[in-house]
């Protein structure tokens, strides 16, 4: 009797004290999928995979790069992620051309990434601009790109000449990375591209083009179609 | 206090002149059973009972607040979990309750059968078991209805469509269970009258005319190998071996039934504690097709033999399958009521109840991880472990946005994650070359499908480049033989070729 007792109380232990607190207590109802907007559960579900868990690491570009939020603006993310985008595996997502999230949720995401990864000042400097207002000379765009990136894009290590790489990357997803680079990968951005990563001078806006001009002429736009889109199935 | 005593006796003696209760309750109680039946085995029968009234209890409350109509159901679930203090222990009681009484019926039914109590003279108390079984399983459907979510409205969906199959009344057995042609309020009026009042009453009257064959036929003895039961002598055996060797039920056997359902009560109120109460999931709505409904666990067994069996199978499995077992173990004791009762001489009888055990555990393994079913979202919500992509060229790393984005994924897990439709690619690359790789996405082959027309030559060519990566870091990716010897000989050719040239004058 003397056991039996404090053996009891503590065995009831859990249920007396702060039943609120018990591990059973359901969390909040289930929402329908539509009206969901929490940023961290409209990511994870909807871009981790390409992306990567928390922005980077992924595949495709390091949306936690704040470099590329300062980059982008909210139009712009929002076209891409309610419509795709055109020549890259990039899909729609917006119920409007046929994906899953309403309005509101594509708003809820480009809130919630503009909170979590934009930083004030992030590039230091003035970027060139996120589209390219001018053409670019391939010609001198393949000596900047021989003086400033073939250090590390040799055909053999890295491959960003090959045109079947090229021919499922837009022009525009080049530029993106070769401004705001991938910080999560080792790709220096725009300041310090060049040997090693250690350029003296930033790439100008000239550049850049001339270097975007240069890779997209490379490119075996063929090869990028899919045997039934090119008989115009699909 | 001595007054209210008396009162007390007075007022019990007047109940007991009417009622007269006290003789066949003291009959009950202190009836000689076998001194060997005072065993843990026999608890199962008194447990499942328990539970009955725990369901019966705790079911109640919940009808307190439920709302039996198609459009507040999913509500009151949730203002059960949310609103009312304790309502989601409430449910949480009830859920578990009733995954206890099907696990303990089954174990209760499976130690009956292992011990022969089926056999002569118990015979009907073997028959009104099976069907306070089926009942008990009725309920647990007819509950997970209730529990008005997605998984109770795809759950009556297929409930319904295998109904549909029965020959000629098919479609009428449909109108008859969902109330109408469609899953609507109506449907869920009549689960609410089946579990409510239908099947918990039929559930009573058997559980009654059980309990009362257990108490006038006596409990089934320890089987002894070797002692057989025979229609002529068994009667006068079991009555000289209760007497001669017996006790009374109370105190005698009863405490162990009475631990053994105190235990399951509080077993089942931790569960409800730790584990809470099952769902609501999401809102029964069948426009949403984000959903990937399943059974409760009972049912998973079922839902497993019917995603694997091939599709000519389906209807004669659902239709005649159940009908065989039911048929079965409704004439088993007529079969076999007299002979051994002891498992140490039945081998089939231990054989067939281990398989079943072990088929019944597998398939619900299988049920819970479904690896037959795509996941419909990893393509989009599976991340690409990191240490995969470390080194990767912009190429590769393409090559896994196509892998995630073409929706390889789905099927294919990598780290883990991802669907278990076809084979595991963490290690692909040592198992299969790169050409081989490449004709397998084109082409297809197995259950994989041909996805030829619907990627680019790009596309195919990125994504091999990336599977071509994925292989352990000590063991090198699966090479064609054949060329080497053809990149050799290209090399010799070459090197001939040349020393030709500059011969030349």
């Amino acid at each position: 009797m003397r056991i039996l007792v404090p053996a009891l109380l503590a065995l009831s232990a859990p249920f007396l004290g702060g039943c609120g607190h018990a591990p059973g207590d359901p969390p909040n109802p289930i929402l329908r999928p539509s009206t969901v907007t929490d940023f961290t559960a409209l990511y994870s579900q909807n871009c981790a995979a390409c992306h990567g868990a928390n922005g980077q690491n992924g595949p495709a570009i390091d949306l936690a790069n704040p470099e590329y939020q300062a980059l982008v603006d909210d139009a712009t993310l929002r076209k891409w992620i309610s419509g795709g985008m055109p020549g890259t595996e990039m899909p729609a997502f917006c119920q409007s051309h046929g994906g899953m999230l309403t309005d509101a949720q594509v708003n809820a995401l480009i809130a919630g990434m503009r909170k979590e990864w934009l930083k004030a000042n992030a590039f230091g400097a003035a970027a060139p601009p996120y589209a390219q207002a001018q053409a670019g000379d391939a010609n001198r765009g393949a000596q900047s790109y021989r003086a400033r990136c073939a250090g590390c894009h040799e055909p053999t290590r890295q491959q960003v000449t090959s045109a079947d790489y090229l021919s499922l990357v837009a022009d525009q997803t080049l530029r993106s990375i070769i401004i705001a680079g991938r910080p999560d990968i080792g790709q220096p951005d725009w300041r310090h591209d060049g040997p090693v990563g250690n350029a003296t001078t930033a790439l100008s806006t000239q550049e850049v083009d001339d270097i975007v001009t240069y890779l997209g002429s490379l490119r075996n736009v063929a090869s990028g179609q899919a045997a039934s889109s090119a008989q115009g199935g699909r | 206090m001595q007054r209210i005593k008396q009162t007390a006796i007075r007022i019990y003696g007047w109940l007991e002149l009417r009622l007269q209760l006290e003789a066949p309750v003291k009959d009950a109680a202190l009836h000689s059973v076998p001194r060997n039946t005072a065993s843990w085995w026999y608890v199962f029968g008194s447990a499942a009972f328990t539970l009955l009234f725990l369901q019966i209890f705790t079911g109640i409350l919940l009808a307190l607040v439920y709302v039996p109509a198609a459009g507040e159901a999913w509500n009151s679930l949730n203002i059960l979990n949310h609103q009312i203090p304790l309502g989601w222990f409430l449910r949480a009681m009830h859920g578990w309750g009733s995954n206890f009484m099907v696990a303990i019926v089954l174990i209760h039914m499976a130690q009956v059968f292992l011990f022969g109590a089926y056999k002569f003279p118990r015979e009907l108390t073997w028959i009104a078991g099976v069907f306070l079984l089926l009942m008990t399983l009725g309920m647990a459907f007819t509950g997970q209805v209730l529990r008005f979510d997605q998984d109770a409205y795809w759950g009556l969906g297929i409930g319904a469509s295998i109904l549909s199959r029965v020959p000629f009344i098919g479609g009428g057995l449909v109108h008859l269970l969902l109330g109408g042609p469609i899953i609507a309020g109506a449907t869920l009026s009549r689960f609410f009258a089946l579990h409510v009042f239908v099947i918990p009453g039929t559930m009573l009257l058997f559980v009654f005319l059980h309990v009362w064959m257990v108490l006038k036929l006596g409990i089934n003895e320890w089987p002894m190998p070797g002692r057989l039961v025979r229609r002529t002598t068994y009667i006068e055996e079991y009555h000289r071996q209760a007497h001669e060797d017996g006790i009374p039920f109370v105190p005698g056997a009863f405490w162990k039934d009475l631990t053994f359902s105190g235990a399951v009560l509080a077993a089942v109120a931790v569960c409800a504690f730790v584990f809470g109460p099952f769902g609501p999931g999401g809102q029964p709505d069948p426009a949403i097709i984000q959903t990937v409904p399943k059974p409760d666990f009972f049912f998973l067994w079922i839902y497993t033999i019917l995603s694997y069996l091939p599709p000519s199978m389906e209807t004669p499995f659902i239709l005649i399958a159940p009908l065989l077992g039911i048929a079965f173990l409704l004439a088993l004791p007529f079969w076999a009521a007299e002979g051994e009762k002891s498992w140490h001489r039945r081998p089939v009888a231990l054989l067939a109840v281990s398989t079943i055990a072990v088929c019944w555990g597998v398939l619900t393994h299988l049920g819970t991880t479904t690896p037959w079913s795509p996941h419909m979202s990893a393509w989009s919500s599976d991340p690409i472990p990191p240490h995969y992509l470390q080194i990767a060229t912009p190429l590769v790393r393409q090559g896994a946005v196509v892998f995630q984005a073409k929706q390889c994924r789905n099927c294919h897990s990598i780290g883990g994650a991802g669907g278990e439709r076809g084979p595991a690619l963490d290690e692909v690359a040592t198992r299969m070359t790169i050409d081989q790789m490449r004709f397998k996405v084109v082409t297809g082959g197995g259950n994989m499908p041909a996805y030829g027309k619907n990627l680019s030559p790009a596309e195919v060519e990125v994504l091999v480049s990336f599977l071509e990566t994925l292989h352990p870091a000590n063991e090198p990716p699966a090479y064609d033989a054949s060329r080497r010897t053809i990149e050799t000989s290209q090399a010799d050719d070459g090197a001939t070729t040349r020393t030709n040239r500059n011969a030349t004058p």
